[in-house]
């Protein structure tokens, strides 16, 4: 149990693994993983058979692990999960709808399998079933349900026990572009508007840099980097030009006004100064004065200037392969 | 009626673009009650006993069930009808009745105890269950308590039948009743017996695999050869009735429900079978069989 007494604007850490550990046979799931993971939206990433899968059954208590531990919000997995068990919810990423029961039915099941009274089990599987945009469809048997509505029920069922912790294993597999935009979307609005934190799989990188806080990324069962998303993908001293006319005399001029620059087809990449003192940033707001007006004296259309991001895949590129 | 034909036209348009997209309707706390592990309890058992029955399932899963009860209900009518026409001339005979229905409770639990303990597997559904206010042993005994339920149903409902039959359509039916009292308890007990055996067995074979057609037919297979190595035994081996008579779960049963009902065939005139007590107390073993390996493998199944 954490002491009553922790300062409330100090991230408390949701999960946290000790050197857990996961071996099926002779392949190791999982190899001494340590990791914590705060209050938010969380991606958790790595490529197929990476641990993902198996790191989730672990917290859900589902698969015991081999040596090492685990705790989801003060609670050990392996004693106390039980208590763990109303306060997440699990999306798994396999089939797991009956195709003979309707998603009103199948939904307020599973409410009641949490311990939900019949009537009360009821209300909240339409509820959350219209949270996740099913509506009359829930009276449908779930057999003739297009991928997008099965992971909508599979979302809703996760969600109908109002847990503490949404735990969703790959929930973008197999929907078309919309389909994966718009569940991405819920799954945002779920972590932000209603405070319930979100551990979500997912072996893209890139779908998860839209909406996570944090981002875990493993390999072969090992922590490869746990880091915030803003610290990451924050502005690079970098600002990136773009325009249209004579790149080439643009950019040499640029250079005779002692910048650092690179050339990337139409585009011109200019290198910031570093660093928060009061100079550096005198001579940051310079150089955006003197691309402007190097544009103007060298007659090109100045298209597009912008501080550069940086994006997740860069950071972990060296990391995956 | 162009216009009317447009309207309706851009209707099922619109209708289809909201279909796509995710309405906010806001997202509500739950701070009712919770019944924990009870509640869970009482989720699995109840919706368990109904698919049993095939209640809340297509009509195609509620054929076998009706055919059953059907099946074994009629031929109780027709015998109260042929001893009230012949004015209790013709006897009722519970056990003679038991032993046709016998094969068909199996295949009651043959059809059904699937539709919970494979399907589960199947759908996958096990998996998010147990991540639920639900152990391994708290679902096993779920879902064992709904098959054993509903098969104490279906194997009570003849003979309740019989026995309320046979005490409704006796002439004076008070004196019927006083004669007939010490009957209930040999109709429970047998009906507790049938269903303990053949649910439990039924239940283990179902959890066993997660395709239902497998389980379906290991669980009637299972009786099939249980009865082929009893008959084998007798006229191969020549092992005496008494001993082979204990492989067949359903001969037993059978036995059992003639001597508890004082029914002799000729057979049993030639030999007295042995005492009741080893009936039931082999009934009960092989019950518990069924439920232990219900357990065993609950707990084992990979999620």
């Amino acid at each position: 149990m954490p002491p009553p007494s922790e300062p409330e604007d100090v991230p408390i850490a949701l999960i946290i693994t000790h050197e857990l550990t996961r071996r099926f046979g002779d392949v190791t799931a999982l190899d001494g993983l340590t990791v914590s993971i705060e209050p938010g939206i969380t991606g958790l990433v790595g490529s197929n058979g990476a641990g993902k899968s198996t790191l989730v059954k672990i917290l859900l208590g589902l698969l015991e692990p081999s040596s090492g531990s685990a705790n989801v919000m003060g609670h050990d997995v392996e004693r106390a999960s039980r208590a763990i068990r109303s306060l997440v919810g699990y999306m798994p990423e396999h089939d797991c709808l009956p195709p003979d029961m309707t998603a009103a039915e199948f939904v307020s099941f599973m409410a009641r399998c949490s311990g939900l009274p019949a009537t009360a089990a009821r209300e909240r599987a339409a509820e959350v079933l219209r949270h996740v945009g099913l509506f009359e469809e829930r009276y449908r048997p779930m057999r003739g349900y297009s991928t997008g509505m099965a992971q909508r029920v599979k979302l809703a069922q996760a969600l109908v026990h109002d847990p503490r912790i949404l735990v969703l294993d790959e929930p973008t597999n197999g929907l078309d572009p919309a389909g994966r935009d718009e569940m991405l979307a819920l799954i945002q609005r779920t972590g932000r508007e209603f405070g319930i934190s979100v551990l979500v799989s997912s072996h893209l990188l890139g779908e998860l840099e839209r909406v996570c806080d944090h981002v875990v990324l493993i390999d072969a069962g090992r922590l490869v980097r746990a880091a915030r998303l803003g610290a990451l993908t924050g502005e690079t001293g970098t600002l990136l030009v773009e325009v249209d006319g004579d790149v080439e005399a643009y950019c040499a001029a640029l250079v005779a006004h002692g910048l650092v620059v690179q050339r990337d087809l139409l585009r011109v990449l200019v290198e910031l100064p570093n660093g928060d003192d009061a100079e550096s940033v005198a001579r940051m707001f310079a150089t955006h004065d003197i691309v402007r007006d190097v544009a103007v004296a060298t007659g090109v259309g100045l298209l597009r200037m912008e501080r550069r991001r940086g994006h997740l895949e860069d950071l972990f590129a060296g990391a995956i392969s | 009626m162009s216009d009317l034909v447009n309207t309706s036209v851009s209707t099922t348009v619109s209708d289809a673009t909201n279909d796509t997209t995710i309405h906010d309707l806001g997202y509500q706390r739950y701070e009712g009650a919770r019944d924990g592990v009870r509640g869970a309890w009482r989720a699995l058992f109840g919706q368990g006993f109904r698919a049993m029955f095939g209640l809340g399932r297509p009509l195609k899963s509620k054929a076998v069930p009706a055919f059953v009860l059907a099946a074994t209900m009629l031929p109780s009518l027709a015998t109260l009808a042929a001893s009230s026409a012949t004015q209790g001339q013709l006897p009722i005979m519970y056990g003679g009745l038991i032993q046709s229905q016998l094969i068909l409770f199996v295949l009651f639990a043959a059809a059904q105890a699937p539709e919970l303990l494979s399907h589960d597997q199947q759908h996958r559904l096990l998996p998010l269950i147990l991540t639920r206010d639900v152990t391994r042993d708290v679902y096993a005994s779920a879902r064992l308590a709904a098959v054993l339920c509903a098969l104490l149903a279906v194997c009570a409902a003849p003979l309740l039948l019989l026995y309320i039959g046979e005490i409704g359509i006796a002439a004076d039916p008070a004196s019927a009743f006083a004669k007939m009292g010490t009957k209930a308890g040999p109709v429970l007990m047998q009906a507790t017996l049938t269903a303990w055996v053949i649910g439990a067995i039924g239940a283990a074979m179902a959890s066993m695999t997660a395709r239902r057609a497998y389980a379906t037919a290991s669980v009637i297979g299972v009786f099939l050869v249980a009865a082929a190595v009893s008959i084998g035994l007798d006229d191969l081996a020549g092992v005496s009735a008494d001993v082979s008579r204990f492989v067949d779960p359903l001969r037993s049963l059978h036995t059992m429900s003639l001597i508890l009902f004082g029914e002799k065939t000729r057979a049993m005139e030639l030999t007295a079978p042995p005492p009741l007590w080893m009936f039931a107390a082999l009934a009960f073993s092989l019950g518990a069989v069924g439920v232990l390996a219900t357990f065993w493998r609950v707990r084992r199944v990979r999620v």
